[in-house]
């Protein structure tokens, strides 16, 4: 059986998008400044793969496009052997767009190949992939199939041989010289490329094209290598555009639950717990950590249970991109366990004390401080999470330990600032005009100031129309 | 009140030709400078004089004095502002900024402390910048080697605490013994720009403005300062020390004084007597029957006024351009104001024959404007090289360069850089400059950013609009110019510094040819036009096929064959007139002598056809319109154009003698319209205008009139000097192709890529008039296309082996010279003899160019792909092996085989195969659409060769379409534009559903509907040409 991935390149980074949020924006994958491929809505604007970039935004101005990521799709490609391994042990990659698996010896057990195929369907489209497949009595027939979208389910050599003679030639997945070749000499076919002299398709093409020839044919063997499952599961999915809900955050994070299912199954195993990790656009990762009281394989299982986390949570920032990860396997051959029987009083890592003391003191109450390059005072600093990483930055000029937020208005007195008595202003002015391009848009005049009582102070002058002294500091 | 304010000069101030840096126009701090009152204004960019001249030019008109300066900042982290007293000084950092510019990267500069060491004892001055924490040492370094010239920069910006820093610089300055001053390191002009410079630091920093955090400006501080607020920053004796370095700066640009080489000149001779040889000489060779006597007189009223005003060494370095390309055969021809003299046709430097036109010499070079005369020389595009060559070989790189093009910000790359300072993704960023079309300008925005999915009101798009309007016009960076050179007795740094060009071993200057006007510097233009180039090879055909020299001279004047082909607008290929505009109008025109193409070449330009010239002149030709003139000074200045103004001269003239401008004042009106669209400024003029026509007795409307021709001629005038020169080449080449038809289509083809359009319709017009065009074939072809003898008589065109695309030239010369010493008889031995690649011989097989050695395309590239060198190509020869059989290409493949490889077919024109599907859809060829009536609808579909939008048709395009039976020229008006983007631009074959538009022989399609029909082309591979 051959699973060919024409959309790969798209479904590798759009596939973590909620059905609801697919409408409307039209999306393609770009290699160079080409279109590689594109999704229904921008195929609706006339964008076609192969356009030029430039010719597409002609087409369809809003359309966003992202540039290939090959590693992804590798990972996708293998998540989708991984999950195959459920079916069959011998599964191999045809990077970069190909899976093929033989199934010959799980015919039976699945119920044949039309019920199979429907099976690997589904299960595919669970996972956020769309496949051609074919079915030959040769690995490579099978691909050929695959590739010139036939979508044939042959068992017998002879329907094999007949199949591949009116295949057009491009299907053959070779070069793009020889495919270049094939079209100058006038071949269409596999079966004319099959009538031309060997010797000399030899010269032109290539010793291994023949080869190719013989083994899809069956009359020379093909050795292919096998995928092996890794030891632990992990994998991960971009959120195309940044979602705040966590029903589209389940939704994604589902895609990788159905994989998840199918490595267990094919490692006959279960797990104790797992974790999603939420990748937040500014950079910062959460952890949704999950126990099971008892090991489990099943998605729906799964699902439920990160159903339940994470409607408990508010997501403050937009989520860029999730993880799954799922180490420990531990041997689970029969049914999975009962539901409802997970322990959430399993002891608790100590890193979780901080999470728990904030849900109870409500959210943002334990932090870290960084400083930040701003000229804004108020945002020179910056809070981080507890036990972040320390830098440093090259200090502005004399600034307070103890900033009030938010600044106090101060009394005036013939235009003088009052605070319990007038201020004398030792030092300034500052001024700091900055943060425009935020909103966040500051003009002051600093100036340290004496108070009554001796003590050191920080105050500002606004600038332009509405003006008024402030505190905005104390010395220690 | 102004009498109790300081005085302050300030001496530390950035344009923004300091690029990225500084975010006000030279021009602009210089006005602001002035309304403020400072006494002297330093423009001081980093490492370059790049703004000066604006500057310059900005400050006279606002009375400013002007000091120039330049802040460099060393290796060693110095910082220090340099100012020119006087013209040696001047040099001498003209020198220091040519040495910094030339040693560091593109676009930056490398210093040292030596180099600054070679500036003592030429008179500039020092100004140390000190850093954060100032360093002594530095201080007593730029104490030593500018003893009594050199100053401590006090430069107070509201920091964290200025009265400290003033301490410390006070206690530095004391230390080593130097005065303190004052200073503004000024960044903008007014503290509004500063958004705009801390847009231009996270440009610079390529971060957006978020994440530049302390590499921003705390404040708007570094901009020009009302005195009052100086007076309360500073102690007054800081600000009185900027006027006294001021006053020492007694340099100003206007002593600059350009000097002509002298090599030019041989020994014993002045340049006057060496000119007036030359002429001599060259009016014998032009006059062998000797000079009219109105020549001769011509002549010797020039001469006159070229010896007046000094300008001999000018024609001389001119006239020895052209001689070299001249004794290299490559085919020049000198335009501009001072080239349609008599004495430049004696020369060689221009072929209008003086006899021909009535142009006044004085016209072009005026004693009242002190300005240099203008000659642009245009050489072959494929030979420039060897000019520039020559230029660089005679007079060193010391002493000539390149002027400078001073690249600016238009909209789509203000959005750009914006959108990404602003912290848009880059595919938002991509977006909103991709949805910026061609055509857009910085009006067109809001829509195109709905279109785009932003929302126009969004704070962060409402920060991009607002910075856009600024930020756009910019300057951005220095490139090179086309082909201005500047050539110097001594070395050319000393005039002005000069810098790398991206290009390896070129060198600019850093001015542009509007300051190098201003200043009243020489530039020679050496321009590349692909016109000469087809003309030279069209003329050596013909001298060929003659049998003996055939120049541009030999060509036969004033033809009325030529002229009727040229009123049919027949003109496929000919120089200018060959555009769908030039070719709507010539029917109307009826071009019937020379002087009807200058007019001709002129008035199809955007200036006349937006000043609304060009029906009035139509109308008046054609008798509709009476010809009058409101004065017989007027009648003396339009007369020639029939009452209307067509040319640039004339405008200028206009202003003198019928608003009473001086000539000066004309001038100064010419740069202004050259520029008012991009900076405005032309109102000042329009009062002056008027007053001066009401004055002097004219209406008020036609004054208004006069001024809204001024106005629409804008940048885009045309000069008649230009126009006379161009028109010649017209003429030529119309005669060529009316009476050496193959010779021309051979010419043109071996010329690409040049002009208006592609080879497939060149070698289409050329077999609708008779040519017989032969295929390129190995058996037969050169490199180049060739004539060969027909039966007729008529030569016919073989195409060459540069139209195999991808093949060498190399490639296509060594099959050339290997089928000379005998044919091939085969792929093999044309491979081998011939030294062929794999690949060359897949380009020959892929453009039908084997066909006599191998059959059809598909055998050819079964054998091409068979062959192989060296070893394997001898045990090849030896096993024959087995011929398959291959299905010969249908010639529906036969036909996009040739568009991929040749870009053209000399089989049936690919509609004329689809012709029955396309009769079945309805569809109208383009010979039916000519015999419609006026307001006729009509269908039709075409190839789509061009697609144009005019900046005057408001939004309109212009589409071509082409079938086997001609070309329809269609009008899509805005509105369907905007309807069918995606038509308009996606559709190789497009449909046009429309209505017959007819004026006498000129007959458009007007759209109301476009189909794609693209699909019904399968694979073909026809490319259309878009025009801005």
């Amino acid at each position: 059986m051959a699973l060919h991935l024409p959309q790969l390149p798209l479904e590798a980074l759009l596939r973590g998008r909620a059905l609801s949020e697919a409408r409307g924006e039209p999306w393609a994958v770009i290699e160079g400044r080409e279109v590689l491929a594109c999704d229904a809505a921008a195929r609706a604007l006339g964008v076609r793969p192969g356009m030029a970039l430039s010719a597409a935004w002609a087409l369809a101005p809003r359309l966003r496009a992202r540039p290939r990521d090959a590693g992804l799709e590798r990972e996708a490609l293998e998540a989708i052997a991984g999950w195959l391994c459920r079916f069959t042990p011998s599964v191999s990659l045809e990077p970069p767009q190909g899976v093929l698996a033989e199934l010959r010896g799980s015919l039976r057990l699945f119920g044949g190949i039309g019920p199979l195929a429907a099976q690997l369907r589904a299960g595919l489209g669970e996972m956020g992939f769309t496949a051609r497949l074919a079915a030959a009595p040769t690995a490579r027939g099978a691909w050929w199939l695959a590739l010139g979208s036939s979508e044939a389910l042959l068992e017998e050599r002879a329907q094999l041989e007949r199949a591949l003679a009116v295949l057009p030639v491009d299907a053959l997945g070779c070069d793009p010289g020889s495919l270049a070749l094939l079209a100058d000499v006038g071949v269409a076919c596999v079966g004319e490329l099959m009538r031309l002299p060997r010797d000399g398709v030899a010269r032109r093409f290539g010793q291994a094209l023949l080869d190719a020839l013989d083994q899809a044919l069956g009359s020379a063997p093909e050795a292919r290598a096998c995928y092996r499952l890794p030891e632990r599961f992990a994998a991960r999915l971009e959120l195309p555009a940044p979602v705040t809900q966590a029903e589209s955050v389940l939704f994604a994070a589902r895609r990788l639950l159905v994989q998840l299912e199918g490595f267990l199954a094919a490692r006959h195993a279960g797990i104790r717990r797992f974790a999603l990790r939420l990748r937040h656009r500014d950079a910062r990762d959460g952890v949704i950590g999950i126990g099971l009281a008892a090991p489990a394989r099943e998605a729906e299982h799964f699902t439920r249970l990160l159903r339940e986390r994470l409607q408990a949570i508010t997501l403050t920032e937009p989520v860029e991109a999730i993880a799954l990860e799922a180490a420990a396997l531990v041997p689970l051959p029969g049914a999975s366990a009962n539901l409802f029987r997970d322990a959430r009083t399993e002891g608790e890592e100590w890193a979780r004390l901080i999470e728990r003391l904030e849900a109870r003191l409500g959210g943002g109450t334990v932090q870290g401080l960084a400083v930040h390059p701003d000229h804004r005072p108020e945002r020179a600093s910056r809070r981080i999470a507890p036990l972040g990483g320390t830098q440093r930055a090259a200090s502005a000029g004399p600034r307070p330990l103890w900033l009030l937020e938010p600044a106090r208005r101060l009394r005036e007195a013939g235009g003088a600032p009052q605070d319990g008595g007038p201020l004398e202003l030792l030092a300034g002015p500052e001024r700091i005009e900055s943060g425009w391009w935020d909103g966040g848009e500051i003009a002051r005049d600093y100036f340290i100031a004496r108070s009554a009582d001796a003590a050191l102070l920080w105050v500002y002058r606004e600038r332009g129309a509405a003006g008024g002294w402030y505190l905005h500091g104390i010395f220690a | 009140m102004p009498s109790v304010l300081p005085g302050y000069a300030e001496l530390h101030c950035l344009s923004n030709f300091t690029f990225l840096r500084g975010a006000s126009h030279p021009e602009e701090l210089v006005e602001r400078a002035a309304a403020l009152g400072y006494g002297a204004l330093a423009l001081t960019d980093g490492c370059s004089f790049a703004g000066v001249v604006r500057a310059h030019v900005a400050a006279k008109e606002r009375g400013l004095k002007l000091i120039v300066g330049t802040e460099v900042k060393l290796e060693d982290g110095l910082k220090a502002v340099l100012l020119a007293t006087d013209r040696r000084a001047y040099g001498a950092l003209s020198t220091l900024i040519t040495v910094g510019r030339r040693r560091g990267p593109k676009g930056g500069y490398t210093l040292a402390r030596d180099d600054l060491e070679r500036l003592a004892g030429t008179g500039a001055l020092a100004l140390l910048v000190p850093g954060g924490e100032p360093d002594a040492e530095q201080a007593r370094w730029i104490a030593a080697h500018f003893p009594g010239r050199a100053w401590i920069a006090a430069e107070l910006h509201c920091g964290p605490n200025d009265r400290a820093r003033l301490a410390a610089l006070r206690a530095l300055a004391a230390g080593c013994g130097l005065p303190l001053l004052a200073a503004g390191d000024v960044h903008m002009h007014v503290r509004s720009r500063r958004r705009l410079q801390d847009a231009l630091t996270a440009i610079r920093l390529g971060r957006p403005v978020a994440e530049c955090g302390r590499e921003l400006l705390p404040n708007a501080e570094r901009h020009l300062r009302l005195r009052m607020r100086l007076a309360q920053l500073y102690p007054p004796e800081l600000l009185a020390e900027t006027l006294a370095v001021a006053a020492r700066c007694t340099f100003s640009l206007d002593e600059l004084r350009y000097e002509y080489p002298a090599e030019l000149v041989p020994a014993g001779e002045t340049p006057a007597s060496w000119l007036g040889k030359l002429t001599g000489e060259g009016l014998r060779w032009r006059f062998p029957h000797g000079v009219p006597r109105k020549v001769a007189e011509l002549v010797a009223h020039e001469l006159a006024l070229i010896g007046e005003l000094r300008y001999e060494a000018f024609f001389l370095t001119v006239h020895d351009v052209v001689r070299f390309a001249r004794s290299r055969a490559i085919l020049c021809q000198g335009r501009g104001s001072a080239a349609n003299s008599a004495v430049c046709y004696a020369l060689g430097i221009t072929e209008v024959d003086p006899g021909r036109m009535n142009l006044l010499f004085e016209r072009f070079v005026s004693r009242e404007r002190n300005e240099p005369p203008d000659i642009d020389v245009d050489f072959e595009h494929q030979r420039r090289e060897e000019v520039i060559q020559y230029l660089y070989a005679k007079y060193g790189r010391e002493r000539a360069a390149l002027a400078a093009t001073v690249i600016c910000y238009r909209t789509r790359s203000a959005v750009r850089d914006l959108g990404k300072a602003l912290g848009l993704s880059q595919e938002q960023v991509d977006g909103l400059a991709k949805s910026l079309s061609w055509w857009d300008g910085a009006r067109a925005l809001p829509g195109r950013l709905a279109e785009a999915g932003f929302d126009p009101a969004s704070p962060v798009i409402a920060r991009l609009s607002a910075l856009l309007g600024e930020l756009t016009g910019f300057p951005r960076h220095l490139s090179q110019h086309v082909g201005g050179f500047v050539i110097a007795r001594g070395p050319l740094a000393e005039l002005v510094p000069i810098e790398n060009a991206a290009m390896p071993e070129r060198t600019v200057i850093q001015w542009d040819k509007d300051d190098l006007e201003a200043l009243g510097l020489l530039k020679v233009d050496v321009l590349a036009l692909g016109m000469l180039s087809a003309i030279r090879r069209a003329l050596e055909l013909v001298a060929a096929r003659r049998g003996r020299p055939f120049t541009v001279a030999d060509v036969p004047q004033e033809d009325p064959a030529v002229y009727e082909m040229i009123q049919h607008a027949d003109t496929v290929g000919v120089f200018q007139i060959e555009s769908r505009a030039q070719m709507s109008m010539l029917p109307r025109l009826k071009p019937a002598n020379f002087y009807d193409l200058v007019i001709e070449v002129a008035i199809v330009r955007p200036g006349p056809i937006q000043g609304g010239m060009v029906h009035p002149y139509l109308r008046r030709r054609q008798g509709i319109d009476p010809v009058s003139y409101p004065s017989e000074a007027v009648r003396a200045v339009l007369e020639r154009t029939l009452g209307v103004p067509i040319f640039q001269e004339q405008v200028m003239q206009l202003a003198v003698v019928a608003a009473g401008f001086t000539p000066g004042e004309a001038d100064q009106l010419r740069r202004s319209m050259a520029a008012w669209r991009r900076k405005g400024g032309l109102e000042r003029f329009e009062a002056r205008l008027v007053r001066g026509m009401l004055e002097r007795g004219y209406s008020r409307e036609f004054a208004e009139a006069i001024y809204r021709q001024i106005l629409g001629f804008g940048e885009y005038g045309f000069p008649e000097s230009h126009s006379a020169s161009f028109a010649l080449l017209v003429y030529v080449s119309a005669w060529l192709k009316r009476h050496e038809p193959a010779a021309f289509c051979a010419a043109l083809l071996n010329s690409q890529p040049m002009g208006f359009y592609a080879p497939a319709q060149l070698v289409q017009d050329a077999r609708r008039h008779g040519v017989e065009v032969r295929p390129a074939e190995v058996a037969a072809s050169a490199w180049d296309c060739t004539l060969e003898d027909c039966r007729e008589g008529e030569p016919a065109v073989r195409l060459g082996l540069r139209m195999v695309g991808g093949l060498s030239e190399a490639a296509g010369e060594r099959i050339a010279a290997a089928r000379a010493v005998r044919p091939f008889e085969s792929v093999q031995d044309l491979a081998r003899r011939a030294a062929l690649e794999r690949r060359d011989l897949k380009c020959l097989a892929g453009a039908g160019a084997l066909a006599s050695l191998a059959g059809h395309r598909h055998h050819a590239h079964w054998a091409a792909a068979g062959v192989e060198r060296g070893a394997a190509l001898l045990a090849a020869a030896r096993s024959a092996e087995a011929a398959p059989v291959l299905a010969p290409p249908s010639e529906g493949e036969d036909i996009v085989a040739d568009y991929a490889s040749l870009g053209l077919t000399l089989g049936r024109h690919p509609l004329a195969l689809l012709r029955p599907r396309l009769r079945r859809l309805r569809l109208a060829c383009a010979e039916e659409l000519r015999t419609l009536p006026h307001g006729r609808a009509a269908r039709t579909a075409g190839l789509v060769t061009c697609r144009q939008r005019p900046d005057t048709a408001s939004g309109v395009i212009f589409v071509t379409l082409e079938d086997e039976t001609g070309c329809v020229n269609v009008i899509v008006w805005r509105d369907l534009v905007e309807r069918q983007r995606r038509e308009l631009l996606g559709a190789r074959l497009l449909g046009v559903q429309g209505v017959i538009e007819r004026e006498g022989e000129v007959v458009h399609l007007v759209a109301r509907r476009l189909t794609d029909h693209s699909a019904l082309l399968g694979a073909l591979a026809a490319r259309s040409r878009d025009f801005h």
